[in-house]
């Protein structure tokens, strides 16, 4: 219950006329909950078996973490803890890898290489995908998604997808696409619909079924503001996209937004869990969450229909951090969680059933989510302001 | 951990500094603030992997000094402005060891040295190579001087320069940042000219963590990336569009403009803030048209501008085609004002239009007949050294170079921290184009020039020097203020 001052209107018998009634207390609005907190970490770094600590790309897929590093391939063996690792001798094609997804039909790891084209990797064989022996449009990749039998790569100079079972590939680019411009940073492809996000040309959408594209812009079509809120895609230097139950989740490097497919729904920092506006990645877990990788931490937006989020920072000069729990701008509570995100630069996140794993550009880690529940519960009556 | 406020001073009259750990602005009332030093400044940004320098980050009240009048839908107060606070670095590259040893300083160099094919062009070259080679004499000569200085700290360490050609061909400029970031291990990059491949150039630059200084691209949306290793040290054509518009409408009272303009971005971002001014002040640009680069016969596009009997032609787009197209306008009786890029300033120009060029009026990014003593001893050393003038892409370039190599000499061999020498520099840098302020966008702030051919000679006149007005420029916040023009 809280107390409020409220201008009461009365007709009182006999006496018509105006009540001013101060500190009546009315019910405050019902607590909607409080989101899951991880507060166990593991940490992952070369004194483990990671090739490189600068970490630009994990995927999950069944037991294994993938993780592409500016120095090499690796790979953690979940059910036995061991790491294996690739370099350029041990035949990955070039050294920097950006971006990883997994075929579930065939196993088979796709690798995004920054400056080095495509591989997969399959069988323990890198095959090379690059300029001068494929439809590869640039050598430069930041993105690849796997998109039935067909792989999709974002590169700096347009979008290739690659048919792998009748070995052709399609080259978009501003000649067949909507690109205003052709520099393309992030992919994904989920229920019918790959997502392009391009920096300087937002988030391109294409239809699988019908092979037609569709163009998400700033509608203010300027670089040096944000016109209206919410009004569309926060801003056309987009860095990352993710699609899942229908949601569109947006990075940039001006803040974050979410497309339902109706309405556009933007975030600051300011305004929001966001702990900077500089986002580097996004990944949708489901409608309503999302994690966005920083260079000030991650935000997690752990329900959307209430605003509620989770920034995660990290003091890696003590080995402490912590967890703020923030319904739009108010700051909820703030939860110890000891030593969390490797360091507070974020560059890539993935989820695994409970847990979650984020690549920083000093180590891996992964949020143990023993106790993992979507969305809110509600706080029992204990002293816990975290709650559950 | 910063302190929430420390003396500083910042030396432009449109800047503040803030030092706030939120990267909020400063209000405008803060006190004015201490300098520091070099050695200040690179002993503070000796930090470990987890730690962010303690140093104020820089906050324009303004971004660009654009006019209220000019500014993009002036009557509304926009839910968030952009590129006022200027962007940090916080990852842990600032603790990546010094090599224990190193034969040479590299520093990479990215222009157009060679013609290239380009697709953008329809399989033609940019006809950027003229412009390219000689930033890279500028780079050059600052190299050598920096050599026979010492090189590297004293030590006889030379610097040397791993130059690149800088191809438009399906985005190849981004594999040559990445072999000269992982192969080359250079220390910092200077390039480069087309908007397009610099644009590619730095998201590599971004993500392999380097520093990125350009002296010859003057797309105003490079800078407007929020990209913390992204320098500029050149005016840019917003700059020179802003001061092109005073001239036409403020000291002037041109109505009826026409832009003819090449299809390159250099081109189509060359003019956008003239076409949106010119809309914003009421005097809408009556036509546009657009060229494929390499075509010598303008027809159709003059037929179109002279329908609408324009007062004044505005050009973007290479000199030579400057030129032909002057040619082609006074051939059919066209004598409306000609108004230029700075690209039109080249002997090629001139020698094409002959005696069209004269009464051509340029937007220009320096004032190369400034009697400054470091402009007048760089010419002798580039004469010296070439056996040729520098113009504007050699001098900038040696500005450009200049300045990484004293960030490196400052910073050591460590990436972030050269990033930093640039990034929190408190005055400007004294080039030989002039000073060299940097914005909270980390952009050239410095004043830009209008070159007139006068008498068969160019000369180059400051807003000053001609009067032209200055639209109010309010140093207050979008956000922050009352109603949306004050």
């Amino acid at each position: 219950m809280k107390t409020n001052h409220l201008l009461l209107f009365c007709l009182a018998a006999g006496c018509g006329g105006l009540l001013l009634a101060e500190d009546a207390t009315v019910p405050a609005a019902p607590d909607p909950g409080r989101p899951f907190v991880y507060r166990q970490w593991d940490h992952f770094s070369t004194a483990n078996g990671l090739p490189n600590d600068h970490i630009f790309a994990v995927k999950v897929h069944g037991p294994k973490v993938w993780v592409g590093t500016e120095d090499g391939l690796a790979c953690l063996d979940k059910r036995t803890g061991e790491w294996q690792s690739w370099g350029e001798k041990d035949g990955l094609p070039w050294r920097v890898v950006s971006s990883i997804d997994v075929n579930p039909k065939t196993g088979e790891v796709w690798l995004g290489l920054f400056g080095g084209g495509l591989a997969r990797f399959s069988a323990g064989r890198f095959d090379h995908y690059h300029q001068l022996n494929s439809g590869l449009v640039n050598d430069v990749v930041y993105g690849v998604a796997v998109e039935h039998d067909n792989v999709w790569a974002a590169t700096t100079a347009g979008a290739s997808r690659y048919d792998t079972i009748g070995d052709k590939w399609s080259i978009y680019t501003e000649q067949n696409a909507p690109m205003e411009e052709i520099w393309n940073y992030g992919v994904c492809y989920n229920d019918g619909l790959v997502y392009l996000g391009v920096w300087g040309s937002g988030v391109l959408e294409f239809d699988i079924a019908t092979e037609q594209w569709k163009d998400y812009l700033d509608p203010d079509r300027e670089m040096e503001i944000d016109l209206y809120r919410d009004d569309g895609i926060i801003h056309v230097i987009t860095t990352g996209v993710s699609y899942i139950e229908k949601a569109l989740w947006v990075s940039t490097y001006f803040g974050v937004c979410r497309y339902d497919g109706r309405h556009w729904r933007g975030w600051y920092a300011r305004e929001s869990g966001l702990p900077s506006d500089f986002n580097n990645a996004v990944k949708g877990r489901s409608a309503q969450e999302a994690w966005y990788c920083t260079d000030k931490g991650v935000g997690a937006l752990m329900d959307f229909d209430t605003d509620t989020w989770v920034t995660y920072t990290t003091d890696g000069v003590n080995h402490t951090g912590q967890a703020v729990i923030q319904r739009g701008e108010q700051v909820l509570a703030t939860v110890d969680t000891g030593y969390n995100l490797s360091h507070n630069y974020a560059l890539a996140v993935d989820f695994d059933g409970n847990d979650v794993w984020i690549g920083t550009s000093k180590g891996l880690c992964r949020g143990v989510g023993a106790g993992y529940y979507p969305r809110l519960q509600t706080p029992p009556s204990t002293t816990d302001p975290a709650g559950p | 951990m910063r302190t929430p406020s420390r003396p500083f001073l910042s030396g432009l009259p449109a800047l503040v500094f803030a030092a706030s750990l939120t990267g909020l602005p400063a209000s405008a009332q803060d006190a004015p603030l201490t300098p520091l030093t070099s050695d200040q400044v690179a002993a503070r940004i000796r930090v470990g992997p987890y730690e962010i320098p303690d140093l104020p980050l820089r906050t324009n009240l303004n971004y660009a000094a654009s006019a209220a009048d000019v500014e993009p839908f002036g009557g509304v107060k926009p839910h968030k402005e952009h590129f006022l606070v200027q962007m940090e670095y916080t990852g842990p590259g600032r603790a990546i060891p010094e090599p224990d040893e190193v034969e040479t300083v590299k520093i990479g160099f990215l222009g157009p040295i060679e013609p290239t094919v380009s697709v953008a062009t329809g399989g033609g070259s940019h006809n950027e190579e003229t412009l390219g080679k000689m930033m890279l004499k500028g780079a050059q000569l600052a190299i050598d001087q920096a050599n026979a200085a010492g090189g590297y700290r004293a030590r006889n360490i030379p610097f040397e320069l791993v130059v690149r050609n800088d191809n438009a061909l399906w985005g190849a400029s981004g594999n040559e940042i990445i072999r000269m970031a992982y192969d080359d291990k250079v220390w910092a990059i200077l390039g480069s000219i087309d908007g397009a491949n610099t644009h590619i150039a730095i998201r590599v630059a971004l993500k392999a963590e380097i520093p990125w200084m350009t002296s010859g691209d003057l797309d105003p949306t490079y800078i407007e990336t929020n990209i913390p290793w992204v320098f500029r040290c050149i005016g840019d054509d917003r700059q020179q569009n802003y001061l092109i518009l005073d001239y036409l409408f403020r000291k002037h009272d041109y109505r009826r403009i026409a832009i003819i303009r090449a299809s390159s971005r250099y081109g189509r971002f060359g003019v956008r803030e003239i076409r949106d001014g010119c809309r914003r002040l009421g005097r809408p640009v009556l036509v546009e048209m657009a060229y494929k680069g390499g075509i010598t016969d303008f027809s159709m596009q003059l037929d179109r501008i002279a329908e609408v009997d324009p007062e004044v032609v505005i050009h973007w787009g290479n000199g030579p085609d400057a030129a032909r197209i002057l040619n082609a306008m006074r051939a059919r009786g066209m004598n409306q004002l000609f108004i230029a890029s700075d690209r039109a300033v080249s002997d090629e120009f001139v020698r094409i239009a002959g005696p069209n060029a004269e009464g051509v009026l340029c937007g220009y990014p320096w004032n190369p007949e400034s009697a400054s003593p470091r402009l007048e001893a760089f010419r002798e050393a580039f004469q010296a050294r070439y056996q040729a003038s520098p113009e504007t892409y050699a001098a900038h370039a040696y500005d450009g170079m200049n300045l990484l190599i004293w960030a490196i000499q400052h910073a050591g061999l460590n990436r972030a921290r050269i990033r930093d020498m640039l990034a929190y520099r408190t005055d400007a840098w004294p080039g030989v184009t002039g000073d060299i302020p940097l914005s909270a966008a980390l952009d050239d702030a410095g004043e830009v020039f209008l070159a007139v051919r006068e008498a068969g000679h160019w000369t180059f006149h400051s807003r000053e020097d001609l009067g032209i007005p200055r639209g109010e420029v309010i140093e207050r916040m979008r956000t922050e203020r009352q109603s949306a023009m004050k």
